[in-house]
């Protein structure tokens, strides 16, 4: 069938037409779906929960910024300045069960056996050390507020 | 079947020696095929916003009219007129 050149020029400029008007339409569509998508999943900086922003960011940690104790083999690292400090001021024998107990997550059983002695002048040491730390802490920390 | 639902007035549609240019790629052209669709693109992005106070608005989504002229210079370029 052959089209007259009038006609067919005329059938390309309404094709033209056409996939012009589809193709923004399209577009439209598309542009709505991405705005709705936006609207679902973003959420602005101040509406995060604490947990969530967290997630973040990450802090490095340096060793060599931790204190860093030896009790009977093991390293024991302490990252609270101030506890170090307390723990430094300590005898040596209250400063292991605090270590062992506190960080090494240890029973007063446990520490007696690797200490050689009796579980009971562990838990003295422990509630005596306790509250030397406390002494040691509330003073120096009275001194920062002063 | 398309002209007999939607019956168009032949005064609406480029001239074909324009449609013909623009897809080759005939800056003028393309320039041409764009300010015959502005008035429909911008009607497409125009958008009814809301104020605080909960007055409607209608604006142009730039973002949106900027993406619509992107896509009708790709389909103008693509368009095959033989």
């Amino acid at each position: 069938m052959e089209q007259s050149s009038s006609s067919k020029e005329s059938t390309i400029r309404h094709q033209f037409d056409w996939i012009c008007k589809l193709a923004l339409k399209g577009e439209v569509a598309d542009y709505h779906k991405h705005l709705a998508y936006r609207q679902k999943h973003e959420v602005t900086l101040s509406e995060l929960s604490k947990k969530e922003l967290s997630k973040l960011f990450t802090m490095d940690e340096y060793s060599v910024e931790n204190h860093c104790f030896q009790v009977l083999g093991y390293d024991v690292e302490v990252k609270d300045a101030l506890i170090a400090e307390a723990l430094q001021t300590l005898s040596e024998k209250k400063r292991n069960v605090i270590l062992l107990s506190y960080f090494m997550e240890m029973s007063d059983a446990e520490i007696a056996r690797e200490m050689n002695l009796v579980r009971s002048t562990i838990h003295e040491h422990r509630k005596r050390s306790l509250e030397l730390l406390k002494n040691i802490m509330e003073g120096s920390t009275d001194e920062k507020e002063l | 079947m398309r002209k007999n639902c939607k019956p168009m007035n032949e005064a609406d549609l480029l001239p074909f020696h324009i449609i013909e240019a623009a897809s080759e790629g005939d800056v003028a052209a393309i320039n041409a095929v764009l300010k015959h669709y502005e008035g429909y693109i911008a009607s497409l992005s125009t958008r009814k916003l809301y104020d605080e106070c909960g007055q409607p608005h209608y604006c142009v989504d730039e973002t949106l009219r900027r993406r619509l002229e992107t896509k009708l210079i790709t389909k103008i370029l693509q368009f095959k007129t033989a």
